[in-house]
């Protein structure tokens, strides 16, 4: 040994020196250490504070269990609550500790330990409740959590895939390889994740055998067996975190195999899956068990054989299990005196004994108390008598028994049942397609791992189970021991949040008997590592104080995610501009050039919202300039997003009747109507108009923006209403790119166009439609209006567009035709009293409500939602119904802003829909849904803004501008 | 790049929607069609066009832009018969190309459909989804064809660059 590190041996690169400093000094570590093995191999033993009392931590494992060693990452990597333990070391690497100033070593805020006994579990929700929770929060969260957010996002480029496979595995310890092998060996799809660096589980750990050579090599041979089989997946540094319905898997891959890539999630569709998870070791709740230098046995084996790590001079195992015999015996081969094996066992098995020949063994004793701050000193040890002798020591490693991984297992939703023998929850009833395999299933020693992975991958593959290779192991065997009883110093069961066995205790004497509610009450097995650890300490405490066995206690729920997973990997590409999806029309393109506001205008579609004439044109005088050109001129709109389907069959007229609360099926040829349909619940779903191409052809528009809901809903009605009927439905919204003219001169323009089709208002009329050709292109036009002026929706194949929004604009010219964007375009409409998805159709109206009663045909015996709105309405009650309103003083009003009785703060009557500076009338006017309003035209009612701002608002009828719809009908 | 592929935006191409019982559309289109696949999600081409089989008595006929006014004389949407459906898609969807060795890599970031030649045969062809979005799937000799609306079509290009790297 030299120094803190082994002379041989390890999974680390000693050519590789690798800088990184840690609370801002200096230190080197190689490649393969974590910076847990880095830190300890420094000489590095307070690495963090605690949660709450601040008490100095250290390492205490070597894996994703970590409870104590929390650290922040800074520079690049910057991120919060990292765990030192999973941390790769590389160079230039810049960490501090969490939860401490100015140092972990000499932290200001320890002062809260000396107030520590006056604070346990639910303290500061019991202290200040008076006059409120919020007021006291943020000074106490300050005092207490864990490290600060980063200021900036993650630097780094993330990517996520889906995956498919007939099984996958998660784990690549001697039962996940093995099951791989075997399922791979027969020809099946597989993926085999596991987060180590590499694989091999708990063999990296130990110096074991398989077929009389040391188990690595055969891990290298099962790996190199893998990457030649074209169907194997094998990742590493792959966490398999999320077990979601029908074995749909959440994997995180921390070092994909492409330069640049920061981290690749996966989804995985598995046929079967196999947790060989492995097993997780439990401490033992003891007075002051959480002092740096007290560790998990285990771990102690993982940086001896992984890291080469061995800073100790003088270490005392404390066990109730065959396991750390083990740890005893390789940290004598390492050098280190081992002082004593504490057994709390009476009786230690004859070959556990042998493992550790010659090595101080004391049956029957336990470890009471740990003495030492910030490092270890020694322990007291307590014979079965009673006597208490000190130990000196600077390592503790305890050993409190293994709890099978179960996590993944219950995510899926399958049970547990309690292993006396094991003294540990195992794998029951599984409701996925999901096998347990190896140390996840109970299966601890090697032997059993490996003849447990052969036989699942087996099942699996539909074959019998192979032969496995030969291996030997020390057999498992325990006898639980949960705390030692000690009258002085805290005993940890969940070291990162600080719950002690007295907390415990307290929840249970405050009535908090469930585990979930002891859980909550203490937060014991939350945060970052999920009380790997302690869960079952916690368990095993509360079963020992109710004289109930742990079976009976039970456990609480496990969630994904297993590990903490970065948001980057789960996000992938779908950043920044990919974020959401975005749409573009044929002619993004020329509004952007032509210097158009855009964004998002319904369901993704990018679209402009108005047209500045010069980049200084505030946005209220662009929008009255573009409505004031359609109200007297003639302006132009984009209304390609508008929904369009062609239907078609023999029942399609039927069909039709059956969506629309007004007949269509008596529609001529080239005739349209405007129509609503309805929810199953008799709510407005889509408003539209429908217009007939010849006898069997029928052309429905939606709204725009919802094409895809629309089509859903069709669809939906087709197949599962009206499953025998002959209807064929075809989306063609992306197959008619409109350009939709209207104002007084929209008929000039169309004259300047050109068309082979009569335009006169005679022959032409409003809801009529004509195909043909326009401009000389080929054209379905229709005379429909969202303005309320003459208007013709010219529709061409998206190819065409451009070329006739050229002309348009051409043949417009002399007319002064303005580009109008949808801001304009809102205005129009509610000068109108046209309704809007999202604003007077909220999903809670009806049509009596927005005075379409005349919409509801009565000759026809049924539609859908008809039934619906007659059972709501023979219910009577208050109905929320369109109005207009007029702002007294000509203000403003917030479209959402509430309307209530006398302007009280009260429960509201209504609420603005939608409120636009009027260019026919000259000032502000709007809509609003109003209890019983249909009846209260010409009656005040009163906004109520945040503040307690009130605006008195006259109601009116709902149509601001041409009732009698002759300027459309022109 | 990241990953060892090709992605080429392909020009408008000739789209027909059918829809109806397969003899009827045969019947009534003649040679006009490609032969019918013989199972679901499959297509069949003649070197002409390609059919696409994409749900329950639903096709896609695929072909050169140039041959879009042929086809349409042809199959005549605006006079078959009410059991049938054929409507001119042309402009509707949006198609990349994407090749080279790691397609399957590309594929696998945008779409959540099993590509794996053991379940999309060469013939393949589905509706999917891609980067989030309704998307249809084919495979190509070298890679794949992966189609969305037009209306997508500059947010698919930006995705698959970026997913290429």
């Amino acid at each position: 040994m030299t120094g803190k590190r082994l002379a041989t041996g390890g999974r680390i690169d000693r050519n590789r020196p690798l800088r990184f400093t840690f609370d801002g000094r200096g230190y080197t570590g190689f490649a393969g250490d974590t910076l847990a093995s880095a830190l300890l191999a420094n000489g590095v033993r307070t690495v963090a504070r605690s949660f709450k009392y601040h008490r100095p931590r250290g390492v205490v494992t070597a894996g994703v269990e970590e409870p104590a060693a929390l650290v922040e990452l800074l520079g690049p990597d910057a991120s919060g609550n990292r765990q030192a333990t999973t941390v790769p070391l590389t160079e230039g690497l810049a960490a501090r500790s969490v939860n401490c100033w100015p140092s972990p070593r000499f932290d200001l805020g320890a002062v809260v330990q000396l107030a520590a006994r006056a604070i346990p579990a639910g303290f500061y929700y019991k202290t200040f409740k008076w006059p409120g929770w919020a007021l006291y929060a943020p000074a106490i969260r300050r005092a207490a959590g864990l490290a600060s957010a980063p200021d900036h996002p993650p630097q780094g480029v993330y990517e996520t895939r889906h995956a498919h496979c007939d099984l996958l595995v998660a784990g690549a310890g001697p039962a996940g390889l093995m099951a791989a092998l075997v399922a791979a060996r027969a020809g099946l799809r597989v993926v085999l994740a596991d987060e180590g660096v590499e694989a091999g589980g708990a063999l990296l750990s130990r110096d074991l055998l398989i077929d009389g050579a040391p188990a690595r090599d055969w891990v290298a041979a099962v790996v190199a067996e893998l990457a030649a089989a074209p169907l194997v997946t094998h990742l590493q540094q792959a966490s398999v975190w999320g077990y979601r319905e029908h074995n749909y898997l959440m994997v995180t891959e921390t070092a994909p195999d492409r330069p640049g890539l920061t981290a690749r999630g996966w989804r995985v569709r598995a046929g079967h899956v196999i947790t060989a998870t492995g097993a997780l070791e439990r401490g033992i709740a003891f007075a002051e068990n959480d002092r740096p230098g007290v560790m998990l046995a285990g771990s102690v084996q993982t940086y001896l054989h992984r890291n080469a790590v061995a800073p100790w001079r003088r270490a005392v195992v404390f066990t109730n299990n065959n396991s750390a015999y083990a740890a005893a015996a390789d940290l004598a081969a390492a050098g280190i005196v081992v002082a004593a094996i504490i057994d709390s066992r009476d009786q230690v098995p004859e070959d556990a004994r042998a493992r550790v020949a010659g090595l101080p063994l004391r049956a029957g004793h336990v470890v009471t108390r740990v003495l030492g701050r910030a490092g270890l000193r020694g322990v007291c040890v307590a014979s079965p008598d009673g006597a208490e002798a000190r130990i000196d020591c600077d390592l503790l490693a305890v050993s409190g028994g293994w709890n099978p991984s179960v996590h993944l297992w219950s995510q899926a939703r399958g049970t547990l049942r309690y292993d006396a023998d094991l003294a540990a929850f195992l794998p029951d009833r599984a409701v996925e397609n999901v096998t347990a395999a190896g140390a996840a299933a109970g299966a601890l020693g090697l032997p059993d791992a490996l003849a447990s992975g052969a036989e699942v991958g087996a099942r699996v593959a539909g074959l019998p189970a192979p032969a496995v290779p030969q291996a030997s192991d020390l057999p498992y065997a325990i006898t639980p021991l949960w705390q030692v009883a000690h009258p002085r110093g805290k005993a940890f069961v969940d070291l990162q949040n600080d719950v002690t066995v007295a907390d415990v205790e307290l929840a249970l004497r405050e009535g908090y008997a469930d585990v979930e509610l002891v859980k909550r009450y203490t937060t014991a097995g939350m945060g970052l590592d999920q009380g790997k650890t302690g869960n079952v300490t916690v368990i095993g405490t509360l079963a020992q104080a109710q004289g109930r066995a742990p079976g009976e206690v039970g456990t609480t729920t496990f969630r994904a995610p297993w590990t903490p997973v970065a948001f980057g990997a789960i996000a992938g590409q779908r950043d920044g501009p990919l974020a959401l999806p975005w749409r573009e029309t044929p002619v993004t393109r020329w509004n952007i050039d032509r210097g158009a506001m855009m964004y998002e205008a319904g369901a993704r579609w990018r679209r402009p919202g108005y047209f500045p004439a010069t980049p200084d044109e505030p946005m209220a005088e662009a929008i009255a300039r573009e409505c004031r050109a359609v109200r007297f001129g003639v302006g132009v709109y984009d209304g390609s997003p508008l929904a369009k389907f062609e239907i078609k069959g023999p029942d399609a007229a039927a069909f039709l009747d059956h969506l629309y609360t007004n007949r269509m099926s008596s529609l001529k040829p080239r005739r349209g109507r405007y129509g609503l349909m309805l929810t199953d619940d008799g709510l407005i779903l889509d408003d539209g108009v429908c217009f007939r191409l010849d006898a069997a052809r029928w052309l429905v528009s939606g709204s725009t923006g919802h094409a895809e809901a629309l089509h859903r809903h069709l669809e939906y009605q087709r197949q599962t209403s009206r499953p025998g009927w002959r209807v064929f439905i075809t989306p063609v919204t992306e197959q008619w790119a409109n350009a939709t003219i209207c104002g007084p001169q929209a008929r000039a323009v169309m004259q300047a166009l050109g068309c082979d089709f009569d335009l006169s208002a005679q022959a032409f009329p409003f809801m009529q439609l004509r195909e043909g050709h326009v401009a000389g292109l080929p054209a379905r036009v229709l005379r429909v209006s969202f303005t309320g002026e003459l208007s013709y929706e010219v529709n061409v194949a998206p190819r065409h567009l451009p070329a006739l929004w050229q002309q348009v604009m051409g043949a417009g010219a002399p007319h002064g035709i303005l580009p109008v964007g949808s801001e304009a375009n809102h205005v129009l409409r509610v000068e109108k009293g046209f309704l809007s998805l999202a604003h007077e159709v909220d999903g809670t109206a009806d049509p009596h409500d927005l005075g379409l009663g005349w919409v509801m045909a009565q000759a026809k015996p049924d539609h859908l939602g008809q039934r619906a709105v007659a059972i709501r309405r023979a219910g009577g009650g208050v109905r929320r119904e369109l109005v207009g309103v007029i702002p007294e003083g000509d203000t403003p009003l917030p479209e959402g802003a509430p309307l209530t009785p006398g302007g009280q703060r009260v429960a509201s009557e209504g609420f603005i829909t939608a409120c636009v500076r009027s260019v026919v009338q000259d000032r502000w006017l709007g809509l609003a849904l109003l209890d019983n309003g249909h009846a209260r035209h010409g009656e005040t009612a009163h906004v109520r803004l945040q503040g307690g701002q009130v605006i008195p608002v006259r109601v009116a009828a709902p149509i601001h501008y041409d009732p009698e719809g002759e300027r459309l009908r022109s | 790049m990241r990953y060892d592929v090709t992605i080429t935006p392909l020009p408008t191409m000739a789209l027909f929607d059918l829809k109806g019982r397969a003899e009827a559309l045969r019947d009534w289109a003649g040679a006009a069609l490609p032969p019918f696949p013989d199972r679901p999600n499959s297509a069949c081409g003649d070197g002409q066009g390609i059919l696409m089989w994409l749900g329950p008595e639903h096709w896609i006929l695929r072909a050169d832009l140039d041959r879009e006014q042929a086809l349409e004389a042809t199959l005549r949407p605006a006079e078959a018969p009410p059991d049938l459906s054929i409507v001119r898609v042309s402009d509707t969807l949006a198609f990349f190309r994407i090749t080279g060795p790691e397609a399957d890599a590309i594929l696998a970031i945008a779409c959540p459909l099993d590509l794996h030649p053991t379940r999309f045969g060469p013939d393949g062809a589905s509706f999917t989804r891609a980067f989030g979005v309704s998307a249809l799937v084919a495979q190509y000799t070298e890679g794949f064809d992966l189609a969305v609306a037009r209306s997508y079509a500059p947010m698919l290009t930006r995705a698959l660059a970026e997913a290429a790297g």
